[in-house]
């Protein structure tokens, strides 16, 4: 029975480690290769409060979850400054193992490589599991907050949660903390139970353990990465052995899963239901497994047939594995009615407490009809239908606009203008002294053959490149200095050229990540999901995320996975996304590259409605000259980073220097 | 003593060096960072020994040709096995380095489970010779480490400039796709490269078997070569060796000071990465790194 406890006081007290890393390297997508030392941190400041001072377990062990943390932020905040390059800090975690270590074995305190003798026994079934299953919950909910989801967003992709708004460094610190907090608090416990630590048990085999459970358990699950764990416990004491050929196998698990099922245990999922059976068919075969060889040594004791012996034990091997495969299956159908009750409760609890908030949700539902209205429902031609559209825009008021930009006599102040803009990659010269300026409301056509600069500009607004000359106004203030989230959080939103989703996030997901500034609760009432103001926010976010997918008619695909869109329908989401952050100006970077000429017409119609409805003022980037020349009233063009022609489209047409840039000087003396 | 000691750090450096490129090679055309490079070079310091001691009594010279073509060609598995089914799919670099710990943890626990934890000393080829130049004595060992890594680099460095797979590297290293299109059978190019970190890795497994010991957990090292890898820009061979033969220097010079009667050889490895963190505070690309960026 003492046995049977320690296993699974081990199992609970690992498990509160993998939690963390799982939210670190998981979610976060950071890597480290010394969760241990973090553990060390919370084993020795908890051991060394109860057994030298005396101090209540429970207050030990936060303290020495406080320190943890506290060093994670140290060591966290140099490396993972250098951005998008976690490799640093997977290299640092090493060292900050190995200096704890020299500091402990060094330090009278620790009585070094000796280790602590005589730590009282705190730990106990009940707290361990009772911590274990608070620290599942608190994950859980933090993962459902709008701090969660910024997390999630950099694991998925550090770029798009930057341009959503995202900064990346004290979001990658927190999950930090919080994972760091998590390994201090499991070394604690561990501490209170072994009653004996010394350096060398935090060592990398403790590390890999733990990454060997978030890995195997699946990055982006919570329970699969504890229930690994767990298996990775008990495992090893059904094959005793083998305890040397232990971390070989682990390593080699890493392997295999990573490269060839990526997904885990669970497939990214939680553990439900439907995973019952699989779960309990890993049990079946790893307990058959462990029967095997007991039962053949104990039939050649007694009757001393080898073949006889070796059928009996597969015999045995194999019951137990089926056993536990039906025993699985039956309670995975057995829950099935439990389960169908449970989320139609959940539903008629959601109804009621949306019934009661109608205001809102009523808006919602306007907004979708809405968009059904605007949709194009004809299955005309599409090439035609953009010549229609391009014909149907009143000719005479764009001349007029354009006429008035081009005569330098604008009445509207503007939004955007950019001076002497430069940039050099290396030897060359990508945007060369660009200047224009972006009235209010205005919808500005980008053009210009490959590699002409484009993109470059969008990327040099919105900081993604510092800026080598000139510079950037945006509503009379000069953010050529400033970060991208800054420069997102002044009004200036963007789209891709290569289509940037949090791919394992559903639709409605990847706009309320998008919404996180609107999210007005404490990092506290997250995690508790205080019931007061949490589920309210909640509430209004998914509302106004609802609204926005309506606006680009996504409202039916609210709950895909966004990987699994069409291209079409990622283009939209992407502009759905950079709605959602209430932006004054919008840049859409080639929203038309990869549509068919159906999708086209109805971009031309979303860019159109956004443009009017929200008063936005955009700029597109577009090869697709129908959608531009159908859009914007003024079209610059760009040729080897220089402006060279800007006025209507007529004018742009016409224009000697854009044809000769566009077919070559040779062409264009045929042409003519 | 200052010399003796900028001598005993340059032929440690030089070892780093040797070890530092075969990360930064990799890392500049892959774009991660390989942990299972230490458990290549203790697997090669591992060839050396079954070949000069366990099994037969191989001469150095053969039995250093053998450990670098033997690393070479596990380093080469290595890649085939855990790394280009990930590198096909694209998959971020964290995945990459999550297969590269486990290849590490497996191997480095794999001679614990059939060789064992003992220390093997490699026959001391000329360690224990020393020359004498004035008061200063140097190990011909050092010597013939510097030397001998300078000629590998300086190879190394040829291949990279005259020949048709060194310009693919150094192509691949810019932009892995163009080449790709350009019609370079990239399988082809990575086993290459791999292959060549792995020799020049068991190179340095066998020099470290010689100076130290050959043990299972010997991979460690590398770990402080990733450091001078870091420190010279990951990514740029000049920038792998000068960061190697820095860190070499600094650690010579550390170990033999001492702050306020202490020692501080105790801590050097403390002192290493504590370099590597105010490096990434200042200067997190390093002396010669390039700042990668992603194409949006």
């Amino acid at each position: 029975m003492a046995y049977l406890e320690a296993i699974l006081i081990n199992v609970a007290i690992y498990a509160i480690a993998t939690l963390g890393l799982a939210i670190f390297t998981g979610y976060t997508g950071l890597f480290s290769l010394g969760h241990a030392a973090f553990m060390a941190v919370g084993a020795y400041t908890a051991s060394i409060l109860t057994y030298f001072y005396k101090v209540p377990f429970f207050a030990a062990l936060a303290l020495g979850v406080i320190l943890s943390v506290l060093v994670s932020l140290l060591i966290g905040y140099p490396t993972l400054r250098a951005r998008l390059r976690s490799d640093y800090f997977a290299i640092a975690t090493l060292g900050f193992g190995e200096a704890v270590k020299v500091i402990l074995e060094n330090f009278d305190l620790t009585q070094g490589a000796r280790g602590l003798p005589g730590i009282p026994k705190f730990s106990t079934l009940g707290n361990t599991y009772l911590l274990l299953v608070l620290a599942i919950i608190l994950c859980r909910n933090f993962l459902k907050t709008t701090y969660g989801r910024k997390i999630i967003a950099i694991g998925q992709d550090p770029v798009a949660a930057e341009m959503i708004g995202i900064p990346l460094l004290p979001n990658q610190l927190l999950s930090l903390g919080i994972s760091a907090g998590l390994a201090g608090l499991s070394g604690g416990l561990l501490a209170h139970y072994t009653t004996f630590i010394q350096p060398s048990i935090f060592s990398m085999d403790l590390s890999s353990l733990v990454t060997a459970g978030v890995v195997c358990g699946g990055m982006g699950s919570l329970t699969g990465p504890v229930t690994a764990v767990a298996l990775f416990v008990i495992i090893p004491e059904l094959f005793r052995g083998f305890a040397l050929w232990r971390l070989v196998f682990y390593g080699m698990l890493l392997v295999i899963i990573i490269n060839w099922r990526p997904k885990g245990l669970f497939g990214y999922e939680e553990l439900n239901r439907k995973n019952l059976p699989k779960l309990f068919s890993i049990a079946g075969i790893t307990g058959g497994l462990s029967l095997f060889m007991p039962t053949y040594r104990w039939v050649i004791e007694s009757r001393g047939y080898e073949i006889f012996a070796l059928l009996v034990a597969g015999a045995v091997a194999g019951a137990v594995t089926v056993l536990f495969g039906l025993l699985g299956k039956g309670l995975s159908l057995a829950l099935a009615p439990v389960a169908e009750r449970y989320h139609s409760l959940r539903g008629r609890l959601s109804e009621r407490v949306e019934s009661t908030s109608g205001e809102l949700w009523s808006e919602g539902q306007r907004g979708a009809s809405c968009a059904v209205r605007h949709t194009p429902d004809g299955l005309i031609d599409g090439t035609t239908a953009l010549y229609e559209t391009a014909r149907l825009t009143p000719e005479s008021s764009k001349e007029n606009e354009a006429a008035n930009y081009t005569a330098g006599t604008n009445v509207k102040t503007p939004i955007l203008e950019l001076e002497e803009l430069r940039k050099n990659f290396g030897g060359v010269v990508a945007v060369d002294g660009l200047s224009f300026k972006l009235s209010e409301g205005e919808l500005l056509g980008l053009i210009g053959p490959n590699g002409s600069g484009k993109t470059t500009v969008f990327n040099l607004i919105s900081s993604v490149y510092p800026v080598d000359g000139g510079t950037i106004l945006f509503r009379g203030m000069d953010i050529t200095p400033w970060g991208p989230t800054e420069v997102v959080e002044a009004g200036v939103a963007r789209t891709f050229q290569n289509i940037r989703l949090f791919g394992s996030m559903t639709v409605l997901e990847n706009v309320q990540a998008a919404l996180h500034r609107e999210g007005s609760y404490s990092l506290l009432e997250g995690f508790l999901q205080w019931p007061n103001t949490v589920p309210k926010v909640e509430r209004r976010l998914r509302d106004e995320s609802r609204r926005l997918l309506a606006v680009v008619g996504l409202e039916r695909e609210a709950d895909r996975r966004a990987s699994t869109l069409p291209y079409g329908l990622q283009r939209k989401l992407e502009i759905a996304r950079a709605l959602a952050l209430r932006p004054k100006l919008l840049l859409l970077d080639e929203p038309a590259a990869g549509l068919n000429p159906r999708e086209a017409t109805e971009l031309v119609e979303l860019i159109k409605r956004i443009h009017q409805d929200e008063g936005l003022s955009i700029i597109l980037i577009e090869h697709h000259m129908d959608v531009v020349m159908s859009l914007c009233p003024r079209i610059l063009v760009l040729n080897f980073g220089r402006l060279i022609a800007s006025g209507t489209p007529e004018q742009i047409q016409k224009d000697p220097r854009v044809l000769q840039a566009y077919l070559g000087e040779k062409a264009y003396a045929v042409v003519r | 003593m200052f010399i003796q000691t900028i001598i005993t750090g340059l032929s440690i450096g030089s070892v780093y060096a040797l070890m530092a490129v075969g990360y930064s090679l990799v890392f500049s055309v892959l774009n991660f960072s390989n942990f299972a490079h230490g458990a290549i070079i203790t697997l090669g310091a591992y060839i050396a020994w079954a070949l000069m001691v366990h099994y037969l009594q191989v001469p150095f010279f053969p039995a250093l040709l053998l450990s670098m073509g033997g690393a070479g060609i596990l380093a080469f598995l290595n890649e085939r096995i855990a790394y280009s089914t990930l590198r096909r799919r694209r998959a971020p670099s964290l995945y990459l380095m999550i297969s590269a710990m486990g290849v590490a943890i497996s191997l480095q626990n794999l001679l614990y489970a059939t060789i064992g934890a003992k220390l093997y000393a490699l026959p001391p080829v000329f360690a224990m010779d020393v020359v004498h130049i004035g008061e200063l004595t140097i190990s011909k060992m050092d010597i013939f480490a510097f030397v001998f890594s300078a000629l590998t680099i300086a190879v190394l460095h040829l291949i990279l400039i005259r020949t048709k797979v060194g310009v693919a590297i150094r192509a691949a290293a810019h932009d892995m796709e163009m080449v790709s299109v350009l019609g370079v059978n990239l399988d082809v190019l990575v086993g290459v490269l791999f292959f060549i970190a792995g020799s020049l890795g068991g190179m340095a497994g066998v020099f470290m078997g010689v100076k130290y010991m050959v043990y299972p957990s010997m991979g460690w090292i590398t770990n402080k070569a990733y450091i001078g890898a870091v420190i010279g820009g990951l990514g740029s061979l000049p920038g792998a060796i000068v960061g190697g033969l820095l860190l070499g220097l600094l650690e010579a010079l550390v170990s033999v000071s001492s702050l306020g009667g202490t020692s501080l050889s105790t801590y050097r490895d403390v002192f290493s990465f504590g370099i590597l963190v105010i490096l990434l505070i200042f200067k997190p690309t390093g002396f010669f790194g390039r700042h990668v960026e992603d194409k949006l």
